[in-house]
Order: structure tokens, then C-alpha cells, then sequence
């Protein structure tokens, strides 16, 4: 069985590396959008390896379902596809490869020499640490609560901000009449002309062949 | 919560006119109730369509497809589609006598027609020959069966005429002929209006249709047939004297009897000279059917196929028309032109010259006694050779050992032909021996 | 199924090709299922939507027209597939298969009998939420594939449409994992059984125990003691019958019909309006897919209608057949196929019912109703749910001394949730109606207005 995992977590891997390889190396940029796509299905598989039922179903659900679906607007909604004519290369391309190799390795080396990789296999009868939905929920109430309620407000923020960039007011709003609605707009109209002080007397004259209609 | 209020309507004039609105105030909360209204509707039209036919519009709910052509609408009346022709289910005759007036009218001009003509005389007949019409290109507006007067043509129901045969869409008369009573299934009401004048029109025409010309040619075998059927039940006539051999023919029976009632008046009366016409029409007739008919009994060995048909009925015919006349000339109180006027006359009267040359009124008399004349000489002609008198084609028949030519299809125009020519031939040898007399 | 092919091939294969024939057996027979489903319910519609529109609908092809679909299917086969010139070619060619990758995903975790699901997963409903999401990237793969304006139009407002009804929907399934304390769809129909209102509250009185005919063990009852109690069983106790639940399905069902695209939420596919919307440049079958698609994921939303708010496979006589034991369990489990299979067809019928009865929303109808009156009263179910959770299942340590109900029997504290939640569903379903109602008065400026 053992085996069986290497084999698929090799085979989610590389599917993983080769899709994120593509995204940034396609011309065309919804086929990079697709390409990241596949990664994140990839990053999902991974997810269900590791028996985190729950997080490979969210990572699907929120990357895939939502993230990825705004990235397609956003994409579609710009002008410039043609990326052929776009280099794939800058003429500096060596640095932007050494700094982020830097930084990643910076991060990585330590992380991976100090990981105690043989982990002894839990007690019998002991459920997994955190795993299910059940714990990840009660972690959220007790040990995690502060992320939590950040995430939450985060979330809050950015809902609130999109709804004030979209806003219209509704006054701002111009729509034709129904016939009802214009005719008590005149009468509010002759109304308010009703109260206004006698106006001057016109030294025009008021053709006749124009239509008295306002 | 869920409330109704009267609906408010206030009237504005405006520059335009006036403006109503009317405000129906809409129930306070709306929790989807005219949503599952509408669900009851839909639900009603659904179980109403599983169970019956939308008949009538009024019944708003049912199924409203007509399965087509399994199942079929009734088309209305004033339903129109392509013409056809009527023609009667008794005689056969068609009602359309070729007077152009549907190929005047029509649009498109898709209608096209002869007119039948006379073959002996070549005048014009009120039947129609041959009638085309091309329905790919008749655009049904009915003006053909709205302008006919004779009611001739009218619109069908008909419209399945689908065919991939090029020129299947063109009409011959026997392709658009339809007996009477079918038109009066598929519109009853239109031909219950017209049908009485029609049919009288109809009657005038066949009158003056000769022989079977303007028979639709649906029937004329039937037609044919059962005129055959008329002449052998007509022709065995018992003779006057003889006791009657069980005659089937009404009008051989009606003859016989009249003429033993004429048998006996002549016994009662003296024997008629010359000058003295009986004036019993009736009699005369009666008499010279009886002649007829036993001289037909004499040449019954000699003739007995239904040639004589024709010839039969022509001489008849001009026998009729003698003894008409013979009438007229005997009200009139003619002379003994009454004996050479109907020829047909039996009574010894034959060899008595014909004296109707003196008498100008007696011009009808003198034209049966040509007619007489002419078709006793044509029928002498073709037959055995006729006597000196004016005996006319009749009497022609005893004398003349030889059955009546073949060509017996000589219809009463030849007879009367015949008749004529005989007629001028005894008026000729009689104003001869008129002179012969006066100069002694 | 693997247990089946384990006793009768076990020794031959090794244990792992066992499972992986076993699971290739029990995919190919829910497809199967599927699929006889999508055409029958494809010539349904189409004779009943004719029914309420007083016509016959198609009665040719075959007896009463049964065999219309396998036409439109040979049509659909034998149409040449038309590809626009300047179109993404593998963004066109991908872009059905994404669609109905999917709703095949989603087939596989529902519980279609008693003991009957493929697979199950203990976050099964979160699993379905997040495969339905992926359909929408097929939208927008469609809409952008097909090299024509008014295909990615009618993607993008049939995104807009997915993604907004997706949160009332989801939400009103987070009633049910309320209800039943975990995401897993496997337990739900055990959890509605009962009786109608009162559910699986009424236990045996006699000690003696009670007739297994009425009576269902029940031991998996979240929060409860955990000795087995006997409660009246009658299969009908659903969670439609009560008020969170009532408000959950309506919720749910009205969001189901926009995310499965059907009228009055049809506008992707608005005929009259945009064409075919997404779909209109796809021809063959391509198109047929998409038509599978649809129908298939309304098939599959049907049916987690029907298994978090009716039972499921739950109905009168199978916990009946299934506490007899032996063979009967089969019975059972067939008895529940049939009874699963009869919810989602009448739930079926309903949006026929509402296809052929109703307009098209328009896209800002749609988007009001699915954020002003939806979600709240989706948001205002949660909290029902939670209440009634908590005043039928919680202990006095759980309140933390606020109330104590132990002392109540389980039918009474199950009559006091559906009274409380009744009044708290009621008075909010009053009050988001009644504020989402426009008032009477003038909301147009007047200097704006277009001039008559």
C-alpha cells in the first residue's frame, strides 16, 4: 500500500510541477488560467492523499470553484490577449531566477533539515490529531479562534469594499417613466410652479407651432 | 396581513388626453400567492389535457392537438379549396353547358374548355367537351363558382393533392367531375340554395342536348345502358287488335290501350275519306302507335337488334309532329291537306294529293310532311326502295324487306332529312298531278 | 460491492484490484442509473410541459414517444460538429467535458438506497458544494471558447448566477449538517426516521421491548445517551416536516433551480434571448453534453434535496422490512431505491410544473432575490437549526445552566424546538417579505428622468 502512495503522490507531484510550469510559460493567458487551474486540482489530490478530506474538498471548493473563476474574469474582461508578441524572456531573465531560488531556499533548507521525518505511528486507538471536519470546527472555537475571527472580518472588509466600488446610487440611476409616474411628476411639478412668486412677464413671444408639450 | 382594498382611480387630463390610473391595491405582503395561483392554472390545464379533447374554445382546458391524419377537423361549409364539376346522379348530365364565363373570370386563368358541338349538324351544344383546369395554379378565390349560372362549378373541400408527378396537378373533366350528391354532403346549406334552379337550367339544357353529348363520362355506360333497358321494355307494344302478350312496358300498355279505345271508335264511326282527319288526337295518336307496333311485330323476324332504336324514336318523332300539325291543319278545317300532312297517317288516305300548296296556313303542315317525306326517302335510300307515295320512314319499315341500314346511328336529324326530301318529292309529283288535273 | 466480489473472487486477485473492479462495477451502474434517468426524464419533460400547454407533446417515435430520446440522441450523434475558425480549440473541445465531469463527481456520494452509496465520505455534502463550483469554470471555458461576444455575455451572467445561488444553497444545506451534526449524506435518511413533526422522539414505553415493525433501534443519535432506545418508526419523519426544515427545503429547492438552470432562472440558456447563451456555438455532441449536463446535475440536485430534507430512501415500511433481518434486508434496500427514486421524480415534476407556469427572472430579479430574500432566510434558518439542536439534544452542561431540559422526555423537548423555531421562521419569513417589498412612494429624481 505503501508503495501504491509514493506512486500517486509522484504522479500528483509532477502533474502538479508540469501544470504550474505551463502557467507561466503559455503565451496565451487563458490557457495559463487553466494550466493554474490543473494545479490547483493537483494541490487538491495531495490534499486527499494525506487523508485531509476536508481540506482537499475546500481547496477545490474555494480555489477552483471561486478563485479561479474570478481570475477568468478578470482575464476576459481586459483587452490585450495576444500575448505572442510578448517575450517570454527578459533579456535579465538570470536574476529573476537566482533572487526567488535564494528566497525559496532560504525558507525550505531549514524547514526540511530540521523536520523530524519519521514520525512514530500514533498510539492504537488514538483519532488523528486534526483531520476531521469535527476538529478542524472545534479548533476554529478554541485553539484557533484568533485567525479565525481575522480571517472573518478580512472577509467582512472585502465584501463591504466591493460593494462600495460597485455602488450606485440610486438617484444616479436615469430610467424612462411609466405613463402613472410621469403624470404625477407634472402635477408635483405644476405644483411646485403654483408656489413660485409671478414670474416676469416675457418679452418673447411664445410661438404657437412649437408643441406646448413639456 | 394579506389584504384587499378597492381599487382607486384618479383621472388626469393631460396635453395628451386623459391618463387613468387605476391603483388596485396590492395585498399588503407578498409571500409568492399569485405564484402558486398561477401553479393552479398550469395544474388544472395538466390534468384536463390527460383526460379530454378540447372541443370548443370556450372550454378553456383540454388537449387542443388534431392528430392529423388520423384525425381530421370538419372543414365549414364556405370551406374553398380547388373546383369541380357537378354533373346529376340520375341521367348523368353534367350542369355545365361551356359558357366561358368561369375561364373569363378566373385570376390566374387556369380554367380551359371546349365546347361539345352537334356531330351531325356541327352547331354548337350546351355541354362541354373537354374541361381543363390547372390546379398547381388556381389560387382557390371562388370566382369561377361564384360567376357560374349554371351552378355548374363549385369549390371542393378537398386538399390533399401532394403528388411528385409533374403535371399531376392538371385536371381533365373526368378528373374534376363529382356526382350532385356528393356536393350536397360536404355543403348542404349551399346546395339546398341553388339547387331548384339549377336543376330546372339543367333540364332545359339536356333538352337540347342530342343523344348522350354532355353525359358525364362516369356514367355513360350506365347511361347507355339503361336507355337500352327503356327501348326493349318500350319496344314489344301488343298490337290493337291483337290481345295484349303480356306488354312490361307501361307505355306499350298505355298505348294498347288507347288504341283499342281508337279501334273502337273507328269500327263505331264510318270508315274516315279522305278529307275527314279524326279529330281525336288522341285516337291518331293512339292509332299510329298501334301501327307502329304492329309493324315492328311484322319486321320483328326481320329486325330485331335495337338499331331501330334511333330510327324508332325518329319516326316517332316525326309522326308526332305530323299529327300535331295534322291537328292544327284539322282546327283549321284544311282540306284533304290533312291526308298528306301527317304522313303517318295510316288511313287511305296516301294517294289523295297533297293539296297544302293551296293553303298557306298550312306551312307546318307541308314542313312535317317534308320532314316525313325526306326521312322516308332517307331511310327508302338506304333500305329497300320506297314506294311512290309519301310514305314516310314508318311506313317504310313493313315495305322494306331489308332491315334499316346498319348505319341505324343516323339519329332523327337524317330522318327528318329523309322525311324532308320524301315530302318534296310527293309534293312535287303532287302539284305535278295538281297540274296534270288542272290542265284536264 | 467490494465485500460481494471479495467472497467470490478474493483468493484470485490481490486485494487492491479487487477494490478498484468493485468500485469500476458500482461507477458504471450509477451511470447506467444516471443515465436511464436523463432519458426518461428528458421525454417527461417534454410530454408534460406539452400536457400543460394543452398539446400532446412528441407521441411518434415509439409507444407514446418513449423513443424520442434515443432519436435526439442519434440527431445529436450524427450532427456535424462545428468548431468556429478563430475559437480556442482546446479551450472549445474541454469546456463540456468540464461541465459534466462534475455532476458525474457528484453521483457518486449520494445514497441512492438503504446501504446502496458508492462511496461515503465524511464531508459529503462539502464535497458536492465543491463540485457543483467546478461546473462553472466549464461555463466560463464555454463562453470564452467559442469566439463570440454574446457567448461570453451569456457565460459570464450564468457564472454570476451559479456563484449567487450557490450561497443560499449551501447555506441551507449547513441546516442540515446542523441538524445532523456532521457533513456525511450517508446518515441523514437513517436520522429522518420517525414520524412526521414529532421525528424519532416517540420511544417505546414497554419495557419489554416494542414490535420491530414499528419500532427502529436507534443508536447513532448524536448528543443522545448512548444505550439504543426504541422509537415509534414509521419512515416519515422528515426533516420537511418541520419548520427549519420546511424553510431549508424551500431555500434550497428555489437555489437548486438556479443552479441547475431552469426556468425561471433559465437565463443562460434564454432562447428568446441570447441564443443559446454559453452554448451557442456548440453543435453535436458537444451541445449533447452540455444537455446531459443539466439535466443529470438536476437529477443529482434533486436527489440531495430529497436526502437532506425528504428522507431520502427513508419511507413508511423499509425500516419495517430491514428490522426483519435476513433477506429482507434486500427488500429493504430496493423498497428505499424505489422510495428515493419516486422523491426526486416528483421534485422532478415540480420544476416541470414550474417550467411550463412561469416567466423568466430578469438578471437583476435574480440577483435580488437570491441576496435580499434567500440568503437571510437561509442566515435565519441556521440559527433556527441551532436552536433546535440545542433544546432537543444538549444536556444541562451543554446550556451552561442557561435552561435545563433534562428533566423533559425527548418528545417534549422536540415539541418546544418545533414551536420555538416554528415562531422564530414564521416572524422572520414575515419581516425579510415585508422589507423587501418597495415602498409606494417616489425613488426617482426628478431632474434625471428621461423627458417623456
Amino acid at each position: 500500500m505503501n508503495t501504491l502512495i509514493t506512486i500517486l503522490f509522484l504522479v500528483f507531484a509532477v502533474f502538479i510541477l508540469v501544470a504550474a510550469i505551463m502557467t507561466v510559460t503559455v503565451k496565451n493567458i487563458v490557457h495559463a488560467a487553466l494550466w493554474l487551474i490543473s494545479s490547483f486540482f493537483g494541490v487538491g489530490a495531495l490534499y486527499l492523499l494525506m487523508e485531509a478530506e476536508f481540506l482537499g474538498v475546500a481547496q477545490v471548493l474555494i480555489y477552483v470553484g471561486a478563485v479561479s473563476i474570478l481570475i477568468l474574469f478578470a482575464i476576459m474582461l481586459t483587452r490585450d490577449l495576444e500575448g505572442s508578441q510578448n517575450r517570454q524572456l527578459t533579456p535579465r531573465w538570470w536574476i529573476a531566477l537566482l533572487v526567488p531560488a535564494a528566497l525559496f531556499g532560504l525558507l525550505i533548507v531549514p524547514t526540511v533539515m530540521t523536520h523530524a521525518w519519521q514520525l512514530p505511528p500514533p498510539p492504537a486507538g488514538q483519532p488523528p490529531s486534526i483531520s476531521g471536519a469535527q476538529q478542524i470546527g472545534t479548533a476554529f472555537m478554541r485553539e484557533y479562534l484568533l485567525p479565525f475571527e481575522v480571517a472573518a472580518i478580512l472577509l467582512l472588509v472585502a465584501m463591504i469594499g466591493a460593494i462600495v466600488v460597485a455602488f450606485e446610487e440610486r438617484e444616479q440611476r436615469r430610467r424612462v417613466l411609466t405613463l402613472a409616474e410621469q403624470v404625477r411628476l407634472r402635477r408635483q411639478r405644476q405644483q411646485q410652479v403654483a408656489t413660485l412668486p409671478e414670474p416676469a412677464v416675457s418679452a418673447v413671444q411664445p410661438s404657437e407651432a412649437t408643441g406646448g408639450e413639456t | 396581513m394579506i389584504t384587499e382594498t378597492e381599487p382607486e382611480t384618479t383621472e388626469t387630463q393631460t396635453t395628451r388626453g386623459k391618463v387613468y390610473v387605476i391603483d388596485r391595491g396590492r395585498p399588503k405582503l407578498r409571500a409568492g400567492q399569485g405564484l402558486l395561483t398561477g401553479l393552479d392554472v398550469v395544474f388544472r390545464h395538466f390534468r384536463d389535457a390527460l383526460t379530454r379533447k378540447l372541443e370548443k374554445p370556450s372550454q378553456q382546458t383540454g388537449v387542443f392537438t388534431v392528430q392529423y391524419p388520423e384525425e381530421r377537423l370538419k372543414l365549414p361549409e364556405a370551406f374553398r379549396n380547388f373546383p369541380i364539376l357537378l354533373y346529376d346522379d340520375e341521367t348523368g348530365h353534367e350542369l355545365c353547358t361551356s359558357c366561358f364565363q368561369c375561364q373569363r373570370i378566373c385570376p390566374p386563368q387556369v380554367i380551359h374548355m371546349t365546347q361539345a358541338r352537334d356531330p351531325a349538324t356541327g352547331k354548337a351544344v350546351p355541354a362541354v367537351a373537354e374541361f381543363l383546369i390547372e390546379y398547381d395554379a388556381c389560387m382557390s378565390c371562388g370566382l369561377c363558382a361564384e360567376v357560374c349560372p349554371f351552378d355548374a362549378i363549385k369549390m371542393d373541400h378537398e386538399f390533399e393533392f401532394s403528388t411528385d408527378v409533374h403535371g399531376g396537378l392538371t385536371i381533365n373533366k373526368a378528373g374534376l367531375n363529382r356526382p350532385i350528391s356528393y356536393y350536397e354532403k360536404i355543403a348542404p346549406t349551399f346546395w339546398a340554395e341553388v339547387k331548384d334552379g339549377a336543376m330546372k337550367k339543367l333540364q332545359g339544357n339536356m333538352k337540347r342536348r342530342p343523344d348522350l353529348i354532355g353525359v358525364a363520362p362516369q356514367m355513360i355506360d350506365t347511361i347507355k345502358a339503361k336507355r337500352a333497358e327503356v327501348a326493349v321494355a318500350q319496344a314489344p307494344a301488343p298490337a290493337p287488335s291483337a290481345p295484349d302478350s303480356a306488354p312490361t312496358d307501361k307505355a306499350a300498355r298505355l298505348a294498347a290501350i288507347r288504341a283499342k279505345a281508337a279501334a273502337k271508335e273507328a269500327d263505331a264511326q264510318p270508315a274516315p275519306s279522305d278529307d275527314s282527319a279524326p279529330t281525336d288526337k288522341a285516337a291518331r295518336l293512339a292509332a299510329i302507335r298501334a301501327a307502329n307496333a304492329a309493324r315492328k311485330d311484322e319486321a320483328a323476324n326481320v329486325a330485331q337488334t335495337s338499331d331501330t332504336t334511333s330510327d324508332d324514336k325518329a319516326a316517332r318523332l316525326a309522326a308526332i309532329r305530323a299529327a300535331n300539325a295534322a291537328k292544327k291543319a284539322a282546327a283549321e278545317g284544311a282540306p284533304a291537306s290533312a291526308s298528306a300532312a301527317p304522313p303517318a297517317h295510316t288511313a287511305p288516305t296516301s294517294d289523295t294529293p297533297p293539296a297544302a300548296s293551296s293553303t298557306p296556313d298550312d306551312k307546318a303542315a307541308r314542313l312535317a310532311a317534308i320532314r316525313a317525306a325526306n326521312a322516308a326517302k332517307k331511310a327508302a335510300a338506304e333500305g329497300a326502295p320506297a314506294s311512290a307515295s309519301a310514305a314516310p320512314a314508318a311506313h317504310a319499315a313493313p315495305t322494306s324487306d331489308t332491315p334499316p341500314a346498319a348505319s341505324s346511328t343516323p339519329d332523327d336529324k337524317a330522318a327528318r332529312l329523309a322525311a324532308i326530301r320524301a315530302a318534296n318529292a310527293a309534293k312535287k309529283a303532287a302539284a305535278q298531278k295538281q297540274d296534270g288535273n288542272d290542265d284536264q | 460491492m467490494t465485500d460481494i466480489l471479495r467472497s467470490w473472487i478474493g483468493s484470485a486477485l490481490p486485494d487492491w484490484l479487487i477494490v478498484l473492479i468493485a468500485y469500476l462495477i458500482v461507477t458504471t451502474i450509477v451511470l447506467f442509473y444516471a443515465v436511464g434517468n436523463f432519458i426518461l426524464m428528458v421525454w417527461a419533460e417534454r410530454r408534460i410541459v406539452a400536457r400543460m400547454q394543452d398539446r400532446l407533446g412528441p407521441n411518434r417515435v415509439g409507444p407514446a414517444g418513449l423513443l424520442q430520446p434515443i432519436a435526439d440522441a442519434v440527431k445529436m450523434f450524427t450532427k456535424e460538429d462545428i468548431v468556429p475558425r478563430n475559437a480556442d480549440r482546446w479551450v472549445h473541445l474541454l469546456a463540456p467535458v468540464v461541465s459534466l465531469a462534475p455532476v458525474a463527481m457528484m453521483l457518486a456520494v449520494i445514497p441512492w438506497g438503504r446501504g446502496w452509496e458508492p462511496i461515503d465520505l465524511n464531508v459529503a455534502l462539502l464535497y458536492i458544494v465543491a463540485v457543483s463550483a467546478v461546473s462553472g469554470v466549464g461555463l466560463m471555458m464555454a463562453g470564452w471558447g467559442s469566439n463570440n461576444k454574446f457567448a461570453l455575455l451569456g457565460a459570464m451572467r450564468a457564472v454570476a448566477q451559479l456563484v449567487s445561488y450557490e450561497i443560499p444553497a449551501v447555506t441551507a444545506l449547513l441546516t442540515v449538517v446542523v441538524l445532523a451534526g456532521g457533513m456525511s449524506l450517508l446518515n441523514l435518511p437513517h436520522l429522518q426516521a420517525g414520524v412526521p413533526i414529532m421525528g424519532a422522539t416517540i420511544l417505546c414505553n414497554d419495557p419489554a421491548g416494542c414490535s420491530p415493525l414499528l419500532y427502529t433501534t436507534i443508536t447513532s443519535f448524536p448528543g443522545s445517551p448512548n444505550e439504543p432506545v426504541q422509537a415509534l418508526d414509521l419512515g416519515l419523519g422528515w426533516w420537511v416536516f418541520t419548520p427549519v426544515g420546511l424553510l431549508g427545503f424551500v431555500v434550497f429547492f428555489i437555489a437548486a433551480l438556479a443552479e441547475g438552470e431552469r426556468t425561471p432562472f433559465d437565463i443562460p440558456e434564454a432562447d428568446s434571448e441570447i441564443v443559446a447563451g454559453y452554448m451557442t456555438e456548440y453543435s453535436g455532441m458537444k451541445f449533447a453534453t452540455f444537455y446531459i449536463a443539466q439535466y443529470i446535475l438536476n437529477f443529482a440536485l434533486a436527489a440531495l434535496a430529497a436526502t437532506a430534507f425528504l428522507g431520502g430512501w427513508q419511507g413508511p415500511g423499509v425500516a419495517a422490512l430491514a428490522n426483519m433481518g435476513g433477506p429482507w434486508v434486500h427488500a429493504a434496500a430496493a423498497l428505499s431505491a424505489f422510495y428515493l427514486l419516486a422523491k426526486i421524480w416528483i421534485l422532478f415534476f415540480v420544476m416541470i410544473w414550474l417550467r411550463g407556469a412561469f416567466p423568466r427572472l430578469r438578471v437583476d430579479q435574480l440577483m435580488d432575490f437570491a441576496w435580499k430574500l434567500l440568503l437571510p432566510l437561509a442566515l435565519v434558518n441556521i440559527l433556527s437549526a441551532s436552536l433546535m439542536v440545542s433544546i432537543t439534544q444538549w444536556t444541562g452542561a451543554q446550556w451552561s445552566g442557561v435552561v435545563n431540559l433534562d428533566g423533559f422526555a425527548s418528545w417534549q423537548r422536540q415539541l418546544i424546538a418545533v414551536i420555538v423555531t416554528a415562531i422564530i421562521n414564521i416572524a422572520a419569513t414575515y419581516w425579510i417579505l415585508s422589507i423587501n417589498q418597495r415602498p409606494a412612494e417616489q425613488e426617482w429624481d426628478e431632474e434625471l428622468v428621461v423627458a417623456p
